[in-house]
């Protein structure tokens, strides 16, 4: 572990904000500087409210701990982000805030571990209730009650309010939240983003003096991200909650959080200042034990800082680190970009390949009530070799889409030519050997009980000879890296294994299309960076088109060639994600985000229209951009 | 968006959602017993068209949701009858079909049992369709002094069958992507169910932990009492049901039991 990346609570915070001077002396980075430094020493005279002392927890059943001698200390009105790779025991910590661990994830538990004033060893779980409230990743899995109001009304009935405190209570938590009047509106009603935040006003009606969420936003769109961090900034804002929360979308959240803690292999390597978080690149191990960067969970902002930084050659200091866009757009304009500064190296773009049609779609309308069409006249071509990504707001009708190439849904006669034949008249296994579909969740598609048969199965039901199944196994197991798990069960191998060999079932039968519906939820950035590289090896070598159904517009900047949104069932827009993400009213009609670093060279190049700088869409682009352009004149 | 499930809860204002849930237990039991006490076709005739009355005026079914709801049974119901029409013995014949007699008697049993079954299931749908699982659950607390873990543990496990019925349909599109082939025998339909269950028992497992963790974290259980907000409770319109529905079974099985029912047929000889 590295020493300097293990600062003790809170001196980490104190020490990056002495760091000698600021690097350059307009008003609101000094400003920022002290503001962190009052707010830290604000709440150096806070109630403790988390106090963590040597604690390790070793899971029932399991020979090593999943929390390593962990020692955190938070205070009243601090909002703390919990940063770390799939594994590294950041769910357990939040559980062990409310007592869930050790009472109901049995384990044994080691060290001291106060939370309000309560022992965890020797309190239930219901009797933090008063004190904690906790939200997790999928809101249809913690909502207990069918209508919002029993709901919110369900933990003060169990703490045997007054029925009508508990009225009072249960309106005051839903307008906390921005839902006012949705008292008798029905859970399956509501949108994913409505249904979190009625998850966070069920927990903030008994009024909770802390506030846990674990990746409250993984299954929401960029809209109901947006609405659920905008409650969180305001609670803590404007009435002091302290939250403590992991969460993986860190573009949004990073300037409204007061701390970052990051974790690694069960244990803490940094706590301190978000900027102090973002400044500097280290390096921690994923589930699978392998070496991960922590700049894979960076705001973008921050990573084009450092991006800046090395190819001015200069040092990045915590104080100068951006938060936000505006932030970002400042550094820019105030940064020295000296004579020797390089250009970075950007990746070349994939090889021009010759583009044969694939696929047509046609005048395609389906809906499962005729007087509500989730589909209307969709008219589509995709062409092999591409990365295809298809976005839109929750309900717009992306997973029906992609279903009905699969023949999941069935499509109306004639809508959909695949390779010159009507899908409708395909059977489901004609219709798996030209397309294949991974799954949100892996283990929906798992039908044998070892990896290499689970491999095989496609093959095998196809009617493949033996030689070939072993050849294709052999080599599909080696592209995915599984060949050592090979004999293991599905089930037994860690999320990303799972997702990988969910992929390499399709991959086997080297479809010409593959459909992946949501490939980056619930997990961390690196690894949604491996698969999509994966999907990149896929097509150069066997020239298949990949479809993605995703929310992250970062991924899409990044891997595809082209973007369709999907707005209310019809394609609002069919192009390059760089024209996509400069149309600002159709971001906004569908729910969408621009990425962070798009949205700062939009602004930077409307503040200084003389660089000529135009948006982009990679950190490394813009650097270049600016280096290239250094000399011309700026406001 | 999801095709909803037409034997789930749905909120609406209708006279039955109104309802208390044990005036609308009373009444679903109630029409069980007379459906099972009835084995004379116009009687099931009668009670079958109350329920489906009931079904559209006071539930506020539509057609279509009927149809939708039960056409499965429909379809059982029909072959049900045709089968025990053509197979019963009987003394008096009503019709000849290709030469072969077919009895009154045997069709009016025949239309009895098969309207039976679908009373039944279209009387189970209503209350499924206008009773929120948590009222019913609050109801056996308040009204019937139930405790109320067993109760929530009673609504959890209604709350929760839609959610599952949704996983099985998701693991089942996602096995026929992987070439699955839905089998029609019951060998090949156990083989399948066993290839459904490890995934849906490690996705009710992971869900029910959390559900677990989001009751415990929300003080469930801590006394052994809990307050109510808005407790369902029966009102004169449920006891008026109730009491109807108790006067209609005991004046049934009385009539029956001193013989006043006969049997008027409805495929009398011509």
């Amino acid at each position: 572990m590295d020493a300097e990346a293990v600062p003790a609570n809170g001196r980490a915070l104190t020490r990056t904000l002495h760091v000698g001077p600021p690097r350059f002396t307009q008003g609101n980075v000094v400003d920022r500087a002290n503001s962190d430094l009052e707010a830290l020493q604000g709440s150096r005279d806070a109630e403790v409210l988390i106090d963590l002392s040597g604690v390790t927890y070793t899971y029932d059943g399991e020979a090593t701990p999943v929390l390593r001698d962990i020692s955190l200390t938070v205070r009243r009105g601090d909002f703390v982000l919990i940063l770390g790779p799939s594994g590294c025991g950041k769910s357990t910590l939040l559980h062990l805030l409310n007592g869930s661990v050790p009472h109901i994830l049995n384990g044994t538990l080691e060290g001291t571990a106060v939370i309000c004033g309560k022992v965890v060893a020797d309190t239930k779980v219901a009797e933090f209730a008063t004190d904690v409230g906790m939200v997790f990743q999928d809101p249809d899995a913690q909502i207990i009650n069918t209508r919002v109001r029993d709901e919110v009304c369900f933990g003060l009935e169990n703490l045997c309010r007054p029925a009508d405190e508990i009225l009072i209570r249960q309106k005051e938590a839903l307008d906390y939240v921005g839902l006012p009047g949705f008292a008798d509106r029905s859970i399956f009603e509501l949108s994913g983003g409505q249904k979190q935040r009625v998850s966070v006003a069920a927990v903030l009606a008994a009024q909770p003096r802390l506030l846990v969420l674990d990746e409250p936003t993984a299954n929401l769109d960029p809209a109901g991200m947006t609405e659920v961090f905008a409650v969180l900034a305001r609670l803590n804002r404007d009435y002091g909650t302290t939250i403590v929360m992991v969460e993986h979308r860190v573009d949004e959240l990073a300037d409204k959080v007061s701390r970052v803690v990051m974790m690694d292999q069960g244990a803490i390597v940094f706590d301190g200042s978000p900027r102090g978080a973002f400044s500097a690149r280290r390096v921690v191990h994923s589930e699978e034990a392998d070496v991960v960067p922590t700049a894979s969970w960076f705001p973008q902002v921050s990573e084009l800082a450092m991006d800046l930084a090395a190819a001015s050659r200069q040092e990045l200091l915590p104080d100068q680190v951006p938060l936000c866009i505006e932030e970002a757009v400042d550094l820019c304009s105030a940064w020295t970009i000296p004579a020797e500064a390089l250009a970075m190296a950007i990746d070349a773009p994939p090889a021009e390949r010759s583009k044969k049609p694939l696929l047509s779609i046609k005048s395609l309308s389906f809906g499962y009530h005729r007087d509500s069409p989730i589909l209307k006249k969709v008219n589509l071509e995709l062409e092999s070799g591409a990365i295809v990504a298809l976005l839109g707001q929750n309900g717009s009708g992306k997973t029906t889409l992609a279903r009905m190439l699969v023949g999941i849904n069935a499509a109306p006669a004639g809508a959909i030519d695949l390779g010159g034949k009507d899908l409708s008249k395909l059977g489901a296994r004609e219709i798996a050997a030209d397309i294949g579909y991974v799954f949100q969740n892996p283990d929906h598609q798992f039908v044998t009980d070892q990896v290499d048969e689970e491999i095989a199965y496609g093959l095998k039901v196809r009617n493949y000879s033996a030689d070939e199944i072993a050849r294709r196994v052999d080599d599909v197991l080696g592209i995915v890296d599984l060949k050592r798990y090979r004999h293991r069960s599905p089930f037994s191998l860690s999320l990303g294994e799972r997702r990988r060999l969910s992929v390499a079932t399709m991959l086997v039968l080297e479809p010409h299309l593959l459909v992946l519906d949501e490939p980056t939820i619930g997990q961390d950035h690196e690894r949604a960076q491996q698969l999509m590289g994966l999907m990149a090896r896929l097509r150069e070598r066997y020239g298949t088109t990949i479809l993605m159904i995703t929310h992250d517009v970062r991924l899409v900047a990044q891997w595809a060639d082209r973007a369709l949104v999907l707005r209310s069932g019809e394609i609002a827009f069919d192009g390059a994600p760089i024209e996509l993400f400069a149309d600002a009213d159709l971001l906004r009609s569908a729910g969408l985000l621009a990425p962070p670093i798009h949205e700062v060279s939009r602004q930077f190049a409307a503040r200084n229209p003389d660089r000529g700088i135009r948006p982009v869409l990679s950190s490394r682009e813009l650097v270049n951009a600016l280096v290239a352009t250094r000399g011309k004149a700026s406001k | 968006m999801k095709r909803s499930n037409v034997f789930q809860f749905r909120a609406g204002r209708s006279v039955f959602h109104r309802l208390d849930p044990l005036s609308k237990l009373a009444w679903l039991v109630g029409v069980s017993l007379l459906a099972f006490g009835a084995y004379i076709a116009w009687i099931q005739i009668t009670i079958s068209l109350v329920v489906l009355a009931t079904a559209l005026f006071l539930a506020r079914l539509s057609p279509l949701e009927v149809v939708r709801g039960t056409w499965l049974f429909m379809i059982a119901c029909t072959s049900f009858f045709v089968i025990q029409s053509l197979t019963l013995p009987g003394t008096t014949i009503a019709f000849h079909v290709l030469s072969k007699p077919i009895y009154a008697e045997s069709t009016d049993y025949a239309l009895a049992s098969a309207l039976r079954i679908y009373t039944i299931i279209l009387s189970s749908m209503v209350f499924v369709r206008t009773t929120d699982p948590r009222d019913l659950a609050i109801a056996l607390v308040t009204q019937m002094h139930l405790p109320y873990r067993i109760a929530y543990a009673f609504f959890i496990a209604l709350r929760i069958v839609p959610t599952i019925e949704e996983e099985i349909q998701i693991i089942r599109a996602a096995q026929a992507v992987r070439g699955v082939a839905r089998k029609r025998s019951i060998a090949g339909r156990i083989g399948e169910t066993k290839r459904y269950a490890m995934p849906l028992l490690v996705g009710s497992l992971r869900r029910a932990s959390m559900m677990v963790m989001s009751m415990e974290g929300r003080a469930f259980g801590a006394y052994p009492q809990r307050t109510f907000v808005d407790a369902p409770h029966m009102g004169p319109m449920g006891i008026a049901v109730s009491v109807m529905t108790l006067a209609s079974v005991v004046a049934w099985y009385t009539a029956l039991a001193l013989g006043y029912v006969h049997a008027i047929y409805v495929f009398a000889p011509a």
